[in-house]
């Protein structure tokens, strides 16, 4: 058995941690980039979103590399995502493929015994004592969520720092240094070096930089390649930007969602707009938006791919909570046609428009 | 001294000098043609004689090739085409409050409250409507461009057409041709079809609230103004400079960034004779594949655009 998943965002960290760890064999599928969307839309139909393509064109690239059996994570929600698996399996098998696929889902909604059975073809796999498998999952928890506040610090402090381009430059190098590593412990190690070493880059206290909040579709939001890397053309502009949705939220929320204590305070602020869930990412969409006005953002992009349901839904939404709160937003569609043109054209202008709003405080009358 | 504003867009290459008065002294309307360093330079060529590089205090660049011509030309500013847009209409009257700028390519919308930008849209999916569209229909009937308004206005009636889509639009032109309609008809009901469009979609949500300014290229189309005069009942102004409204924006916000830096980075206007070349290749650094582009002056690289780590030097002016 050699495993594969697909990419999204710093997922791949925490499986070379918690596979290596294991001592399981896995592949991590190159990259995502133009090559893998390319194939995945060849082998995808037209009207399927950009996940699904990008995905598929993962699988092939590590099958090449490989691998076997397939990780990824599914659910019974009214999103097509949770449908992913199923599809998935139909089209590689189409395609004369023999892959295996080993769907993680909610407990609610397959049972915790049939979760654990499918956890347990997983770690029979490795022959380290149970403690010690533990002690592998806890690792990979940790990097997961160290690389996320890494992330979300360099971003973050790009607005801040006094040499330009200096937080993005740690964080690339971080990455790249981290793929080095040879097992979780010196991972975790070498994370935490980064970490200290980007909380004490030069940073002036008093700018003021454009804070922006990056809501919308989980897939999208996370993995860079898919939204064309606008985190980081925002650090190239000095915007300070922040995202909520990542993969270490969402392993935390998991697990809070059976007891109902999952992200409390989004679902507070998105009752008065979208008090139900329905489906995907939505109501996380809108009680972002409320909420990083509340948190003194200056405005918000949302980020979906063409076809979404659910985030179709939050954006019909969110002109409204635009105009009660004073609040921009701007909304991106993303698919294989994307024009990265255009795209730029609408990121640069949403910031001179954030810019100008500030400098003049007649316009919010 | 002069400010020179450039706009690469799709269809044309603008330029356009100020003086400190910040008036239009000097404007050039090229077609791109699909090569933006050959128009450019044939703008250069034009300029060369009469003005010296001395005398150029300050160069700002739009438009979707403005990364391209901020290489060649060493501006001081690089804006989008929607903030170059609302700064030369701001300039022309405080007081307005939406812009319908329709380009080559692009058709836009934008928002303006107390002289700033509060909202602006963009077409994402479809291009019927903008000026690359209606070139060709000029060209298929055979009337010249700069006549296709007069023929809208003429009109009595109007037919009906189809605008969702160019493609179907040109479709129902021609049915409707072949059903024996007078061209000016069509050409209303052309004209009326893309209007319907453009607000059903760039426009869709958005106050439009008067003063209305209609500047980019189409705006030429005299039947197109009053396309959009019917559908709003309200009435829209056409600046001076309609056509040259992205340049204009960008030689103000170079002005303004050059007099802060106190310097401009102007190469000069020697450029129109140098031999540029550019050459694209798939960078094998990593596995994100980047597409490079370099340009080349003269044997010499002067910059690259597309790679995403930096490796090959994509600085950022903005």
């Amino acid at each position: 058995m050699k495993i594969t998943f697909p990419h999204m965002g710093n997922i791949y960290f925490a499986a070379k941690t918690l596979f290596g760890d294991l001592g399981i064999d896995y592949v991590i599928p190159p990259i995502s980039s133009k090559a893998s969307l390319e194939l995945g839309s060849l082998h995808s139909a037209e009207e399927m979103c950009l996940p699904f393509k990008i995905m598929i064109g993962n699988y092939i690239h590590a099958i090449e590399k490989g691998a076997d059996t397939v990780i990824i994570t599914g659910s019974c929600g009214p999103c097509r995502l949770g449908e992913y698996c199923e599809l998935q399996m139909n089209l590689m098998k189409r395609l004369g493929y023999n892959l295996d696929f080993i769907v993680i889902d909610s407990p609610n909604d397959i049972g915790a015994k049939e979760l654990l059975s499918r956890f347990g073809k997983i770690s029979s796999k490795s022959t380290l004592s149970k403690t010690n498998k533990i002690a592998a999952l806890l690792r990979a928890i940790k990097v997961i969520n160290l690389v996320d506040e890494i992330e979300a610090m360099a971003r973050n402090k790009a607005g801040y720092e006094v040499n330009k381009g200096e937080s993005k430059k740690i964080l690339n190098e971080c990455k790249k240094e981290a793929m080095n590593c040879s097992d979780g412990k010196s991972m975790i190690a070498l994370l935490n070096s980064y970490k200290t070493r980007l909380e004490n880059i030069e940073a002036d206290k008093n700018k003021n930089p454009i804070k922006i909040a990056i809501i919308g579709e989980i897939y999208t939001v996370i993995e860079p390649f898919s939204n064309l890397y606008i985190e980081d053309k925002l650090m190239d502009y000095g915007v300070s930007t922040h995202r909520t949705l990542s993969p270490s939220w969402w392993l935390k929320n998991l697990v809070l969602s059976p007891i109902n204590l999952n992200q409390l305070d989004i679902k507070r602020k998105a009752k008065e707009y979208l008090p139900l869930m329905i489906g995907g990412h939505a109501r996380e969409c809108i009680g972002e938006a409320v909420l990083a006005h509340d948190e003194g953002f200056d405005g918000a992009i949302q980020i979906f791919p063409m076809g979404c349901m659910p985030e179709i839904v939050s954006k019909a939404i969110l002109p409204q909570i635009s105009k009660d709160k004073d609040f921009p937003i701007l909304t991106l569609v993303v698919d294989e046609m994307t024009g990265e043109a255009g795209y730029i054209t609408r990121i640069e202008a949403f910031i001179d428009l954030l810019e100008r709003r500030k400098d003049n405080v007649l316009s919010r009358c | 001294m002069y400010y020179l504003g450039v706009d690469v867009g799709s269809v044309s290459t603008d330029l356009v000098l100020l003086n400190e008065r910040k008036e239009v002294i000097e404007k050039l309307y090229l077609r791109t043609k699909g090569k933006p360093i050959a128009a450019i330079q044939e703008g250069f060529k034009a300029l060369k004689g009469k003005y010296e590089n001395v005398e150029i205090a300050a160069v700002g660049t739009t438009g979707s090739g403005r990364q391209i011509a901020s290489t060649l030309i060493g501006a001081d500013a690089v804006k989008n085409e929607i903030t170059a847009h609302a700064v030369a209409a701001l300039e022309t009257d405080n007081d307005v409050r939406t812009i319908i700028e329709i380009g080559g390519q692009d058709s836009k919308i934008i928002v303006l409250k107390n002289g700033i930008v509060t909202d602006f849209a963009m077409n994402t999916v479809c291009a019927a409507g903008t000026g690359s569209f209606l070139d060709r229909q000029a060209e298929r009937l055979e009337i010249p461009i700069e006549a296709f308004g007069d023929y809208a206005l003429e009109a009595k009636g109007s037919v009906r057409i189809a605008g969702r889509c160019a493609v179907f639009a040109e479709s129902d032109m021609i049915h409707k041709q072949q059903m024996g309609y007078n061209e000016g008809e069509i050409i209303k009901g052309l004209c009326e079809a893309l209007v319907r469009n453009y607000l059903n979609n760039v426009a869709k949500g958005k106050e439009i609230q008067s003063k209305i300014f209609f500047q980019g290229g189409v705006a030429a189309n005299l039947g197109m103004k009053s396309a959009f005069e019917d559908a709003l009942g309200k009435s829209v102004f056409i600046p001076e400079h309609y056509n040259m409204m992205g340049a204009i924006g960008a030689a103000l916000i170079a002005k303004a960034k050059a007099e802060k830096a106190g310097k401009t980075m102007f190469k000069g206007f020697d450029l129109a004779e140098s031999i540029f070349s550019s050459k694209s290749f798939e960078c094998q650094g990593c596995s994100n594949g980047c597409e490079v582009v370099k340009i080349q002056e003269n044997e010499a690289v002067i910059g690259c655009f597309g790679d995403r780590c930096g490796k090959w030097g994509s600085e950022l002016a903005v």
